[in-house]
């Protein structure tokens, strides 16, 4: 693909960007500005002897220092109201905010924290996912039973989520195999890790607050402000100014409330500045650990006939909105193939680590990872050919699912063909390299969500829409579609964005979802500025609106160009009358409505919009004496629908690869036996830098997706991070001998694995 | 509390005879402050400007670097890359390409972290610190100098103004690799130096061996008997992993780095080896061969 | 307080009084007292690269450098790129080829690669690629600012 043969996109926000005169969050700076400060648990699992804060708040320069007994007492949650702003009796993790100081600086601040006076009662420390679904397994929540949740969870005990995916009849299709395999895979968590931490400012006026805050989901944040200090939606604003990255570690209601509350107390702004440890241990988004148990069963022809899962997935301490990953990690479980006897069961495990949450195709790479793996022992067990099993049992166009779902037009087989020839698959490799493949899959997400576009009297236009950027580029596309509906160019747009009292509704910048349904918003807002267009064209050149067609700038009567009138002077005519102004929605595209499968703890995860496929092969090198294995080159192919920015397309693409590079061999965490992560630091969690990055082959299968998003585009900004791990999995299984069974597979799992009797190797 | 921009080495003893404490690039001052682990002394002179500290005197005796040479120029020097390869090596490794240009020779050996990377090529090239106060000069072999992890044996009122280090013999060179789980922004996990000297015949005339990051303190491994090349690799890899005290920490188990810093030890020997005979082997070997080459 | 001091720094040419505690770093200074926000905090510990400065031409990571040790140095930040209303070519480049998504990192990466191409006018890939090898990007996976960095490198040396 090159890239100079199209023309270049850049980002209106762009030179705000390279300039440095672009505002990040804690880059702002209000007249008498608070600094604000967490106390910490620092403890997993302890019971609240004692909490005093007065000698804290004796300290001059200390505003105020909060605790739970200083706001209203409710219990949030989007699928279990299992958590409250602050530590009430009992802490369940480290990062878990015990109180918060508003002072004049930041050495005030701390000396305020060190004022604190905390004492604990120590409770046993639930630190591993499968002991913690033991009948005599201690509670993570005693009150569990208690607490509110969406009616459709199946809860018990240490089990925030039970979902199952049942098909066929799993038992019968394992005993009619030639040959069943059997797997287990561990995954340990990781983060999102975006460059730029948390922030968030405060400031009230009255009874209403305006709060600055680096969130991907801009009304998701108001909606929290407004339950957890009992409040109207109308009487609080979330701006977010630029935001540094997200990768869902920014989903979510997180300290908007608290930075509130302070500044509410105090009758200052107040600004919280996140350090990169807090950064590590205090989110409740961070990509959760699973534990695998995968059965196949195959046919000596191979094809599969049953498969049987059980995960665990680590929630954390609290559920956040990882109450739908059960079901999610099941689907992906099963994968993206035909499988006509089923079972997946998936459990979310409560734990005192750090909450578990969206974080980019949350339970998908880890997952991917593990059947992928277990996909080539399979095949390696039957002798075959492990993409040509994969282009075997894969789903395809008209084929049916793990789930019932029945496909239409769909590109996977594509992906896999493209992909491997485009890796050089089969061709003769050193033996210390490999090329390893896999496949994955992901939905489209499709929501409501709204936008305005309105063009003033000279000319030029502005979006005003409630879809959040968080540097994907999906918002920036928006300026496109709507020049391309009205005839005019990208530049002609200004983009007002991130602000909730500003724009219509949309669920953020998460679910790969911005494109897909606030694209399909913003064409139909400039589509009713549109109709206005011609219809004052028409009026002016003597036409049938219908016969008017937007070009190039201009109101043209079709076939006869010289007819023609600059969109300039109409909406100089315009804005001395009716305005140019119009608003869009569009409705949703509904899933396909599927059959035979029982599923309980149903969220609606099995019937996916608009599915996204890839595959990608890897060439890995490994240094057999140390395990220590470098990435050569990735040949990615995806299914992502229609391509509309190529250049922003490229960069998701190549982005989710680097992270799941990442995933794959530097970055999990580590916990002690205490619960507490042993590597929040960058150092020690190694992302990967520039001069570890391979080159990255790019092939999109675009195919005509029935039921997508704007001009047949579904979601990108997920799918890339799927199959990365996995193809590099099952590069280092072929040269090590065996697959590595935990992820990250770190060099010394690698070399332990290949060192451990009875290793092929 | 007080600041002081020293433009002499003279300037630079005095602050220190008074009690304050020397700073040139600062990173690890500032960090370790920062970590809570040493607060940020009250009394700090910054050595970075002052001209004797920057040279790099070549005699035919040996080199003499000044303290306040930074990583950059180390892995860049023409003769200090070809001659001493070992140390490029090392300071080729440092961090990233900023703090290579901020980080100094001086200030990393008087870090004395037992993870640094000039660590072991300094003791394999025989080097010996020189510590200048007012009450004089003195040379110290590293081996004497670093006592424990951040512990070394010089007084508050020394400063280390240079590095020195004999010529080795002809047909002699050095070599430092580093176990890293990605090709930048690294910390030893585990490294070794080796020096290296060919006799006529081919075979290993001379070695010596040290260790990064396996013990509290930087380690000469001893014991090496001598031979071919592949006999001397492979026992300074066992005499390596045999002498090794490493501890198991979040980046490491100490069992997986007794096994590496074997593997690290022969194949620094191995480049050693071969660029004593003359064989262009780029500074730093991690990323001249194996995993860490570029592709 | 007695840890203040007083002393002055070069920012992208212009002199500034700074009245400050002895123990600050340069980020927090050029943030905070210069009042220049395009360096960005990401890690506070040299681990990711987005507070990058040029301290006399090299690339310094201003976390972890004190501000007193700057004074007499000319520093350069993000805002001292550009040159008028001119963008510099790297800027331009690293938007043109699509190397920017949230930008957070762009500060200290436009910093890292000037420093690279005043020392090295015509790099190749792999010498870029350990030049910007300390600036974390987690958005890009790097292919694209690469790119940048060598399209103006052969637009600033044909």
């Amino acid at each position: 693909m090159s890239t100079t043969s199209v023309p270049r996109f850049v980002r209106a926000d762009g030179p705000d960007k390279v300039t440095g005169s672009g505002r990040y969050t804690a880059d702002l700076t209000l007249t008498g500005t608070l600094v604000a400060k967490f106390k910490y648990a620092e403890v997993s699992h302890a019971r609240i002897a004692r909490l005093d804060v007065s000698a804290a708040r004796a300290i001059p320069g200390v505003f105020a220092v909060l605790t739970q007994d200083d706001v209203p007492d409710v219990r949030f949650g989007p699928f279990v109201q299992d958590r409250t702003l602050f530590a009430r009796d009992v802490v369940r993790f480290e990062g878990e905010i015990v109180a918060a100081v508003a002072a004049i600086d930041v050495p005030t601040a701390q000396r305020a924290l060190n004022a604190i006076v905390v004492e604990y009662a120590p409770l046993p420390v639930v630190n591993d996912i499968e002991a913690a679904l033991a009948a005599d397994a201690p509670l993570v929540h005693e009150g569990w039973s208690q607490y509110g949740a969406a009616d459709v969870l199946v809860r018990e005990r240490n089990d925030a989520s039970f979902a199952s995916i049942a098909k066929g009849d799993v038992e019968r299709g394992m005993a009619e195999a030639d040959t069943v395999v059997h797997s287990r895979y561990v995954a340990d968590g990781c983060h999102a890790a975006p460059i730029e931490p948390r922030a968030v400012v405060a400031q009230w006026e009255g009874n209403k607050v305006t709060i600055w805050t680096t969130t991907q989901v801009p009304f998701d944040a108001r909606a929290g402000v407004c339950e957890t200090l009992e409040m109207p939606a109308s009487r609080v604003r979330i701006i977010v100014p630029h935001l540094g990255g997200g990768f869902g570690g920014k989903c979510g209601f997180h300290y908007e409330a608290h930075v509130a509350a302070l500044a509410k107390a105090t009758k200052r702004p107040v600004r919280l500045v996140f350090s990169r440890r807090e950064e590590f241990i205090a989110p409740d988004r961070r990509r959760e650990g699973i534990v695998f148990d995968f059965e196949t069963g195959v046919k000596a022809d191979g094809t599969i006939v049953a498969r049987k899962v059980w995960l665990a997935i680590d929630n954390g301490a609290y559920t956040a909105d990882a109450g739908f990953f059960s079901q999610l990690a099941a689907m992906h479980a099963l994968g993206p193939y035909q499988v006509p006897n089923a079972l997946a069961e998936a459990h979310l495990v409560y734990t005192n680590h750090q909450p578990s949450g969206s974080v980019r195709a949350p339970t998908a790479p880890q997952t991917c990872w593990a059947l992928e793996s277990h996909t080539d022992e399979v095949a390696k067990a039957i002798g075959m050919d492990p993409v040509a099993f994969r282009i075997k049992n894969a789903v395809a166009t008209g084929k049916e699912g793990p789930s019932g779902q029945v496909y239409d037009e769909i590109g996977l087989v594509d992906c896999i063909e493209a992909a491997t020839a485009r890796a050089g698959y089969g061709d003769d490799l050193p033996d210390d390299e490999a090329i390893g493949v896999a496949i994955g899959w992901w939905p489209s997400f499709s929501a409501a969500s709204g936008a305005y576009v309105k063009i003033d009297g000279d000319g030029s236009g502005q979006i005003i829409t409630g879809a959040q950027e968080c540097g994907t580029g999906a918002v920036m596309t928006l300026r496109q579609l709507v020049a391309d509906e009205l005839g005019m160019q990208p530049e002609d747009f200004e983009l007002v964005y991130q602000d909730t009292s500003a724009a219509p509704y949309d669920m953020g910048a998460t679910g790969s979802q911005t494109l897909f349904n606030n694209g399909r918003a913003a064409i139909a807002a400039a589509g009713q500025i549109a109709e206005q267009l011609k219809q004052l064209a028409a009026d002016m050149l003597e036409a049938s609106p219908a016969d008017i067609v937007l070009a190039d700038g201009a109101a043209s009567v079709a076939g006869t160009p010289s007819r023609s009138v600059p969109i300039t002077e109409l909406a100089g005519i315009a804005a001395g009358g009716e305005l140019l102004i119009g608003h869009g929605s569009g409705v949703p595209p509904a899933a396909q409505e599927v059959s035979g499968a029982t599923c309980i703890g149903d969220v609606g995860m099995t019937a996916w919009v608009a599915p996204q496929f890839s595959c990608h092969a890897v060439r890995v090198k490994l240094d057999r004496d140390t395990g220590v294995a470098r990435v050569l080159h990735v040949s990615t192919a995806h299914d992502s629908g229609t391509i509309i920015n190529r250049i922003g397309a490229t960069g998701q693409v190549e982005g989710g690869v680097m992270m799941g590079i990442g995933q794959a061999l530097t970055e999990g965490t580590r916990y002690n036996d205490e619960g507490q992560q042993r590597n929040a630091a960058l150092l020690e969690y190694k992302l990967q830098t520039c001069a570890d990055a391979p080159p990255i082959d790019i092939h999109f299968v675009e195919i005509n997706t029935p039921n997508a998003g704007p001009r047949g585009a579904k979601g990108l900004a997920e799918a890339p991070n799927v199959a990365t791990a996995a193809a590099i999995a099952n590069a280092i299984a072929k040269i090590a001998g065996t697959p590595i069974r935990q992820l990250p597979m770190t060099a010394e799992r690698v070399w332990e694995t290949m060192n451990t009797e009875g290793s092929p190797a | 509390m007080s600041f002081t921009i020293a433009t002499t080495l003279d300037e630079a003893l005095q602050a220190l005879a008074t009690g304050a404490r020397p700073v040139a690039g600062g990173s690890d001052l500032v960090v370790g402050a920062r970590h809570g682990k040493a607060p940020l002394p009250e009394h700090l002179v910054a050595i970075d400007r002052i001209t004797e500290l920057q040279c790099i005197e070549v005699t035919d005796a040996g080199v003499c670097i000044g303290a306040g040479v930074n990583h950059h120029i180390i892995e860049h020097h023409p003769l200090l890359s070809n001659a001493f390869a070992g140390l490029s090596d090392g300071s080729a490794l440092v961090g990233s390409p900023s703090t290579r240009n901020v980080g100094t020779l001086g200030g990393n050996v008087m870090n004395s972290s037992p993870a640094m990377d000039t660590g072991s090529p300094l003791m394999v090239l025989g080097a010996e610190a020189e510590l200048r106060s007012l009450r004089g000069s003195r040379r110290v072999g590293m081996a004497e100098l670093w006592t424990g992890p951040g512990r070394h044996s010089a007084e508050a009122d020394e400063l280390c103004v240079a590095i020195h280090i004999a010529t080795p013999a002809p047909r002699s060179n050095s070599a430092y690799l580093r176990l890293e789980y990605r090709r930048s922004m690294e910390i030893a996990v585990v490294g070794a130096a080796a020096a290296v000297t060919i006799a006529d015949d081919g075979s290993v005339s001379a070695v010596r061996v040290a260790l990064t990051a396996v013990a509290p303190t930087i380690i000469e491994v001893t014991g090496i008997g001598l031979g071919s090349v592949a006999e001397v690799a492979a026992a300074a890899a066992a005499a390596a992993s045999e002498q090794a005290r490493p501890i198991s920490d979040v980046r490491a188990s100490d069992k997986y780095r007794r096994h590496t810093v074997g593997v690290m030890a022969r194949r620094a020997v191995e480049a050693a080896a071969r660029r004593a005979l003359g064989e262009p082997v780029s500074v730093p070997v991690n990323r001249a061969i194996g995993i860490g080459a570029a592709s | 307080m007695s840890d203040i001091v007083n002393y002055h720094l070069t920012v992208n040419g212009m002199d500034y009084p700074v009245n400050a505690a002895q123990g600050r770093n340069l980020l927090s200074v050029i943030r905070a007292e210069v009042g220049l926000t395009g360096t960005k905090e990401g890690c506070d510990d040299c681990e990711c690269g987005a507070c990058m400065v040029l301290l006399d031409g090299q690339p310094v990571n201003s976390c972890s450098f004190l501000a007193v040790q700057a004074q007499g140095r000319a520093i350069t930040t993000v805002e001292g790129l550009q040159q008028g209303d001119e963008m510099h070519p790297l800027q331009r480049n690293i938007l043109e080829e699509g190397g920017v998504q949230c930008g957070f990192c762009t500060p200290g990466m436009l910093l890292s690669a000037t420093a690279l191409l005043e020392r090295n006018p015509s790099p190749t890939e792999e010498d870029v690629r350990i030049g910007l090898s300390g600036n974390l990007c987690r958005c890009t996976g790097y292919a694209k600012i690469v790119a940048a960095v060598q399209r103006t490198a052969a637009e600033l040396h044909p």
